[in-house]
């Protein structure tokens, strides 16, 4: 019996379930979070800095455009960014598994192939939950407004992990083709020019003529909107949609990435 | 050892790191990019705030302004990043290579600091050179181009003396990168990227008493002045100062680990 047959038929018998090898690497990368909190420590401290620093430094700048408090414009450009910082940890993480040889392990294992990719990606996720609700916590404690209610909130985080998964699965589909630390440099300065070209710093009206037109075009722009809308005002479907556009285009040309990347690493 | 042969061997040993430091682009590309790349998106996301009346007092252009904040933050990276190699040398055993060899303990440090201000007087022409092509101009015209690279090179100086006293005492790159937030602190707390006009309560008052703020804004008024003295006193002196203390620093750490040796 060839493999493509014995893996059709018994694959209930042969595979460990993926949701079981999602939820250990999630477990893992918790742990690792755990233990070197130095690594760990940067991408809590940087958002809420920046934060603070980009409300004292630039409020004038929207408050100019008409946004009452600069918290407002700047949490969720924060909890994004902090989000994000999660993927090259996901890089880092995957080229030390190279280095040791455990993820040679991981590819004998019997279990599906996109259990490897999605799973360091839901453990990226997990990382993100604390840097985002920080983020947050200090947006309330420094004045910030929510008119959406607690689904402005709930758009913020959506946005926020929508762009952890994008940027891990960038990285993973990066670093298993690079197989080096530069896949890590590469992706961080990937996620700098995607956020920082887009609405991230003053809204569309407020910008001159070539930074206008990348950010109109760049689709964090859209999902800055869709995580902004309910701290600017009430949560409407125009101002939603075409962040989830947005965010499920990203996701699937990342996805695609990662996965083709997995295979060409096979290979 | 005369003062001959310790100008020497510090001459000798800033070639060298700057050699070093040419052969890792990767290494210097940041202190290059990141800069430019800040000034280029802060004049085009702040623009519609220079065509404000009270801005005119400040600067004639967004652009204009940015420039002592790009130049600021390029030499403050580039120098940490030089620090960072002194650790280096320290972790992989050069260090105790060069103490093996016939050379003036103090050019050790003088060396690397030296070589971080031949990087910022390259690296402040550059800066200059862009902006002026991209439509900045220098209010104080030649002086003020000399004073702005005379400020970025002492910049240099006081960062790359605080940074090395830092690796020399800890012998480990990764605490001198460790300290580079504080270095992004200073950069952020203070006028760099925004005038403190514009800037409201505590968050002012720390710009203010940043002296940070002082030394861009020194630097500021070579670009957006007419020439005056107090460009000089803010954007050399304070600079001039703390690397004054930094290389008392510097120096003390490298006896204190030459006595444990």
């Amino acid at each position: 019996m060839n493999t493509a047959t014995t893996s059709a038929t018994t694959s209930t018998t042969y595979f460990t379930r993926p949701s079981a090898v999602v939820g250990a690497l999630v477990r893992r990368t918790m742990l690792r979070v755990r233990r070197m909190p130095s690594a760990f420590v940067p991408s809590i401290a940087m958002p809420v800095f920046q934060l603070i620093a980009f409300s004292g430094a630039f409020g004038a700048a929207v408050r100019f455009a008409g946004i009452a408090n600069a918290m407002d414009w700047y949490v969720p450009l924060n909890a994004i960014q902090g989000a994000s910082f999660g993927a090259m940890g996901v890089s880092f993480g995957l080229i030390n598994d190279m280095q040791t040889g455990f993820f040679d392990r991981l590819l004998m294992a019997p279990t599906r192939r996109w259990s490897l990719v999605v799973g360091p990606i839901a453990g990226s996720i997990a990382r993100a939950a604390l840097p985002i609700l920080l983020v947050i916590l200090v947006g309330f404690l420094g004045g910030m407004n929510v008119p959406g209610g607690p689904l402005a909130i709930v758009m913020v985080i959506v946005a926020a992990a929508g762009v952890s998964t994008t940027a891990s699965a960038f990285a993973l589909g990066l670093t298993y083709r690079m197989r080096n630390m530069g896949a890590a440099t590469l992706t961080q300065f990937a996620i700098f020019f995607t956020i920082f070209l887009s609405t991230s710093q003053v809204p569309l009206s407020s910008m001159a003529s070539w930074l206008h037109a990348v950010a109109r075009i760049n689709p964090m722009t859209n999902v800055l909107r869709l995580a902004r809308q309910g701290l600017l005002g009430d949560v409407t479907w125009d101002q939603t949609w075409g962040g989830l556009v947005a965010l499920a285009a990203m996701l699937a040309l990342s996805g695609w990435f990662a996965l083709s990347g997995l295979k060409s690493l096979e290979k | 050892m005369s003062s001959g042969s310790a100008i020497l061997h510090t001459a000798v040993l800033t070639r060298r790191s700057v050699r070093g430091r040419l052969r890792q682009p990767a290494a210097l590309t940041p202190s290059f990019v990141f800069p430019l790349f800040f000034a280029a998106l802060g004049s085009a996301s702040f623009s519609r705030i220079a065509d404000r009346p009270d801005f005119a007092a400040i600067a004639p252009s967004f652009l204009n302004y940015a420039v002592a904040g790009a130049i600021v933050q390029g030499v403050l990276f580039a120098s940490t990043s030089a620090a960072g190699d002194l650790a280096t040398d320290i972790e992989q055993g050069f260090f105790e290579r060069l103490l093996a060899s016939p050379v003036t303990r103090t050019s050790i440090l003088l060396g690397r600091l030296g070589s971080a201000m031949v990087v910022a007087v390259v690296q402040v022409t550059i800066f200059l050179a862009i902006f002026l092509a991209f439509g900045a101009r220098i209010e104080t015209g030649v002086i003020g181009f000399i004073g702005l690279v005379v400020a970025g090179a002492l910049l240099a100086l006081a960062m790359s003396g605080l940074m090395s006293g830092l690796a020399i005492k800890s012998g480990s790159p990764e605490v001198v990168q460790g300290a580079f937030p504080m270095v992004f602190a200073l950069m952020f707390l203070s006028s760099a990227f925004f005038p403190r006009q514009y800037m409201t309560g505590w968050y002012q008052d720390v710009a203010t008493w940043n002296p940070m703020s002082h030394v861009v804004e020194g630097m500021q008024g070579f670009m957006n002045q007419p020439l005056n003295v107090d460009q000089f006193l803010r954007a050399w002196l304070i600079p001039l100062g703390i690397a004054l203390a930094a290389i008392a620093f510097g120096l003390r750490s490298l006896n204190k680990r030459l006595a444990a040796l």
